[in-house]
C-alpha cells in the first residue's frame, strides 16, 4: 500500500544517503529484503525505507563483559535512521545491556568492559575520549520504571534544558509545551504544569518521561520496556506516541511483548544468550524468520 | 486376646459422647460413618475445640470387658464438610475433603497397618468447616502474639530508663530550676548562682565544632557515595571512617593534647603560624569536630543512598553531569537525612566531657555578668567552661554544692540533648512530608 510513497525520500532523514556508506555486509543481516516487497501494515507518514543504506548506529563486533562473564558476543547490527527497531529475546539475553551500551550507561557499573566498535554517525562512541555528557544528550533513554523527579511537571520537562544552561523563560516555555504536545500529554496537564509530577498516573508518568527525554531533542530514543508496568490503555497511548515519533527520532525499543514489537517496530533484532540471532524487517521476522530459534521464540515455543 | 469390638460414639450437644452401634471390624465401623450428618456451627462444641464443628469417635474395646470412658483419642483426623478439593491425608494441616474420602482413607490406613486400635483406645474424626481456623493456625497465632509481646516489651524497656532518669532528675533538681538559674553565672565557689557561663561555653563548643565538621563530613559523604568507585582508595577511606568512629573519646582528647603540644612547638621553634598553641575553645572544638566527623560522614552517605538510583540514571541520561545531578536531584531529596545526622551530632558533642576536659574546658573562668561581653564571654583562644565539664566539677571536685544545683545542671544538660534530638526528628518529619516517590 505504500509502494508509491517509497519513492520519496523520507522527510526527516537528517543526513543525505551516502552511497557506499553501508557497513560491510555481515552474516547476521539477511540481505534478501527488497524495498518494494515489504508491506507496511500501519505506517502512514514516513515511508519505510527497507534498506540499511543509512544506519545511524552501527555495532561492529561488539562484545561486553561484566567482570569475567561475557554478556554480548560479537554483535554486528545496524540501526536504521529515523525508524523503530525492536530488540526482542528472552530475559537475560543482553537486550538491555546492548541498549545501555548505546549511551554508555554501562559505564556506571563497576567492572564492565567492552570491545569492538559502536559507531554513531561514523564516530566510535566506545572510545574513552568521547564526552558522555554530549553523547547522552544525543541518545536519550526511557526506562522501564517511570522516574518523574519530585518536581513540578514543568520543571521535569524543562530539566534537560536547564542543566544545559538555558534560562530564558520563553525558550523553556516553548520547549515544554512542544515536548508535552509531542508526548500527547499537553491537554491533560496544561492547567497544572506547576503541580507536582508525582500526582500524575502511571501512564502519564511514562509519557512525562518521554516528554522529558525529547525536550532536549535527542537523535535517538532508547526505550527499555517502556510499557511493561502499564495497563493496556496507557500502553496503547505510548505505542501511538512511538508511531508519531518515528521519523523524527530513531527509536530503539526493548520489549518482551511480541505483539507490541510487531505493532510498533519497523525492524526487529532477536537476541539469544548474548548473540544476535536474526535481524531484519519486523514483518519478515514475524512472518518468515530465517532462523528456527527466532521462529520458536516468536511463536512461543521457546524451550 | 479377646475379640475387639468397634463402637461408634456420636457427640451430644452437651459435649459428651453417646455410644451407638457396635461393629466387629474397623472397616465396618468406618463405613457406617457415612450415616454421620455433622452438625455445623454447633455452639456447644466451639468452646472446647473451636476449629471443629462436630466430632465422631470410634471406640475400641475387648468383647468381654466393659467399654470404659477413655481419656484422650489415640488417633485424631480431620475432615472438611465440603467436597471442594481433593487429596489430603486427614491430618490437621491437610484434612480429607468430604466424608466419603475420609471413610476410604480410614479403611485404607487400617488395612495397611498404619492405624491399629487396641483395647481402650479411641479414634476421633473432627468435622471442620473449610474456612474455619484450624488448631495449627491457632497455635501459629498464639506464637505470633507471644513473639510480638516479647519484642514490644524489649522495645519498651528502652523507654523505662529514659523516663526514670528524667523523672528522677526533674524531681531532684526542681528547686534549682528558674530563669535566673540559666542567666546567672556561678558564684561563691560554684555553690550558688546559675549556669550561664558553662551553658554559653557549650553552645560555643558545639557551634564551632559543627562549623568545622559538618562541611567536611557532608562533602566527604557526597564524594564517597556519589563519586567514589569501589577501589583501594575508597576502601581505605571507609576503613578510616569506621575506625575513627570507634576511637574512645578520651583518646581523642589525648590526641588533641598531642596536637596542641605539636603546634606549640612549631610556633616556638620555627615561628610558623598555627591555629592554636594552648588549651582553648578552638582546640576543644577541633577535637569535638574530629570526634563527630565519622558519624556525619556515615549518616550523609546513608541519606544519599536512600535516593533511588533511577533518579540519577534519568538525570545522567539527559546529559547532566554528576555535580548537576547531585545539586538538582540528589541533595534536595536527601537533605532531611543529612541534616538529621548533623543535628544528632550536636547532642553528642554537647554531652561529651572527655575530649574537652584536656583540650580547652576548665574548672572556672571569670566571666562578666553584664553587657555584651556576657553573651560572648570567650574568644577562640580563651579557655572556656562547658556544661558537661561543669557538672563533673560540681559533683566531684567542689564541696558543699547544694544537691539541687547539681541536679538542676544535669536537667539542663539532658534537656538540651533531648531538645536537639526532638528538633532533628521534627525537622525530618517536616522535610519527609514534602517529598514522596
Amino acid at each position: 500500500m505504500d509502494t508509491t510513497k517509497e519513492k520519496h525520500a523520507g522527510p526527516v532523514v537528517r543526513k543525505p544517503v551516502v552511497a557506499g556508506s553501508v557497513g560491510a555486509p555481515h552474516s547476521a543481516v539477511p540481505q534478501t529484503q527488497q524495498p518494494s516487497t515489504e508491506p507496511s501494515p500501519e505506517a502512514q507518514q514516513p515511508p519505510r525505507k527497507s534498506s540499511l543504506t543509512d544506519p545511524i548506529v552501527s555495532c561492529r563486533r561488539l562484545c561486553l563483559y561484566y567482570g569475567t562473564a561475557q554478556a554480548l558476543f560479537d554483535i554486528d547490527l545496524d540501526f536504521p535512521r529515523g525508524e523503530v527497531t525492536a530488540l526482542i529475546g528472552p530475559s537475560g539475553c543482553g537486550k538491555s545491556t546492548l541498549l545501555r551500551c548505546l549511551n554508555r550507561m554501562n559505564d556506571l557499573i563497576d567492572g564492565v568492559r567492552t570491545t569492538g566498535n559502536l559507531l554513531l554517525d561514523g564516530e566510535d562512541i566506545l572510545q574513552p575520549n568521547i564526552d558522555v555528557i554530549t553523547l547522552r544528550r544525543r541518545v536519550g533513554m526511557v526506562f522501564q520504571k517511570a522516574t518523574p523527579f519530585p518536581k513540578s511537571i514543568y520543571e521535569n520537562v524543562a530539566y534537560g534544558l536547564r542543566i544545559a544552561g538555558i534560562r530564558k523563560r520563553s525558550v523553556l516555555d516553548a520547549a515544554v509545551e512542544r515536548s508535552l504536545r509531542r508526548a500527547a500529554l499537553w491537554d491533560e496537564v496544561k492547567d497544572r504544569l506547576h503541580e507536582s509530577a508525582l500526582g500524575l498516573s502511571g501512564g502519564q508518568h511514562q509519557r512525562l518521561c518521554i516528554a522529558r527525554a525529547i525536550a532536549i531533542d535527542p537523535e535517538i530514543i532508547l526505550m527499555d520496556e517502556p510499557c511493561s508496568a502499564l495497563d493496556p490503555r496507557s500502553t496503547t497511548r505510548i505505542e501511538d506516541l512511538i508511531a508519531e515519533l518515528r521519523g523524527q527520532y530513531t527509536i530503539i525499543i526493548v520489549t518482551h511483548n511480541m505483539q507490541q514489537a510487531a505493532r510498533v517496530s519497523d525492524w526487529a533484532a532477536f537476541l539469544y544468550e548474548g548473540k544476535l540471532i536474526e535481524f531484519g524487517p519486523t514483518t519478515k521476522i514475524f512472518t518468515a524468520p530465517d532462523n528456527k530459534q527466532t521462529e520458536d521464540y516468536i511463536t512461543g515455543r521457546f524451550g | 486376646m479377646a475379640e475387639l469390638r468397634y463402637c461408634l460414639a456420636w457427640k451430644r450437644p452437651d459435649g459428651s459422647f453417646q455410644p451407638g452401634e457396635t461393629f466387629a471390624s474397623f472397616a465396618e465401623a468406618a463405613t457406617a460413618l457415612s450415616a454421620w450428618q455433622p452438625q455445623s456451627h454447633s455452639g456447644a462444641l466451639s468452646t472446647q475445640e473451636p476449629c471443629c464443628t462436630d466430632q465422631v469417635e470410634i471406640w475400641c474395646s475387648c468383647q468381654d470387658e466393659p467399654a470404659t470412658v477413655l481419656s484422650r483419642p489415640r488417633y485424631s483426623f480431620v475432615v472438611y464438610g465440603t467436597v471442594a478439593g481433593g487429596g489430603g491425608d486427614g491430618s490437621e494441616a491437610a484434612p480429607w475433603w468430604g466424608l466419603q474420602e475420609a471413610i476410604t482413607g480410614l479403611v485404607e490406613l487400617e488395612r495397611s497397618g498404619q492405624l491399629a486400635l487396641r483395647h481402650g483406645q479411641r479414634l476421633r474424626l473432627c468435622h471442620r468447616e473449610v474456612f474455619a481456623t484450624s488448631a495449627g493456625q491457632k497455635r501459629k497465632a498464639r506464637a505470633e502474639n507471644i513473639a510480638k509481646t516479647v519484642f514490644m516489651a524489649m522495645a519498651l524497656m528502652l523507654v523505662a530508663p529514659v523516663l526514670a532518669i528524667l523523672v528522677y532528675l526533674l524531681v531532684k533538681g526542681w528547686p534549682a530550676l528558674s530563669l535566673s538559674f540559666f542567666l546567672e553565672n556561678p558564684r561563691e565557689r560554684m555553690t550558688a548562682g546559675g549556669i550561664w557561663a558553662p551553658l554559653v561555653g557549650t553552645f560555643f563548643l558545639v557551634f564551632i565544632s559543627l562549623l568545622l565538621a559538618a562541611p567536611v563530613g557532608i562533602l566527604a559523604g557526597v564524594y564517597l557515595n556519589e563519586y567514589a568507585r569501589d577501589n583501594w582508595l575508597t576502601r581505605i577511606i571507609n576503613l578510616a571512617v569506621v575506625n575513627l568512629a570507634g576511637v574512645p573519646s578520651i583518646v581523642h582528647a589525648l590526641f588533641g593534647v598531642g596536637v596542641i603540644m605539636f603546634f606549640a612547638e612549631l610556633r616556638r621553634n620555627y615561628g610558623i603560624w598555627v591555629p592554636f598553641e594552648d588549651r582553648c575553645l578552638l582546640a576543644a572544638s577541633c577535637t569535638l569536630a574530629v570526634m563527630t566527623l565519622p558519624v556525619i560522614i556515615t549518616s550523609t552517605r546513608e541519606a544519599l543512598a536512600s535516593v533511588p538510583m533511577s533518579f540519577r540514571e534519568a538525570c545522567w541520561n539527559m546529559g547532566a553531569t554528576r555535580w548537576q545531578t547531585i545539586r538538582t536531584i540528589v541533595l534536595p531529596n536527601s537533605i532531611s537525612g543529612i541534616l538529621t545526622g548533623v543535628i544528632l551530632q550536636v547532642s553528642r558533642a554537647a554531652g561529651e566531657t572527655a575530649p574537652i576536659l584536656l583540650t580547652g574546658a576548665v574548672f572556672s573562668v571569670p566571666v562578666p555578668d553584664h553587657g555584651w561581653r556576657a553573651f560572648v564571654p570567650y574568644g577562640l583562644h580563651d579557655r572556656c567552661m562547658a556544661l558537661s565539664m561543669h557538672l563533673y566539677t560540681i559533683s566531684t571536685q567542689v564541696v558543699n554544692v547544694p544537691e539541687h544545683v547539681e541536679y538542676g545542671t544535669a536537667v539542663v544538660l539532658i534537656g538540651l540533648v533531648l531538645a536537639v534530638n526532638s528538633a532533628s526528628i521534627a525537622l525530618r518529619v517536616y522535610l519527609r512530608s514534602r517529598k514522596k516517590w
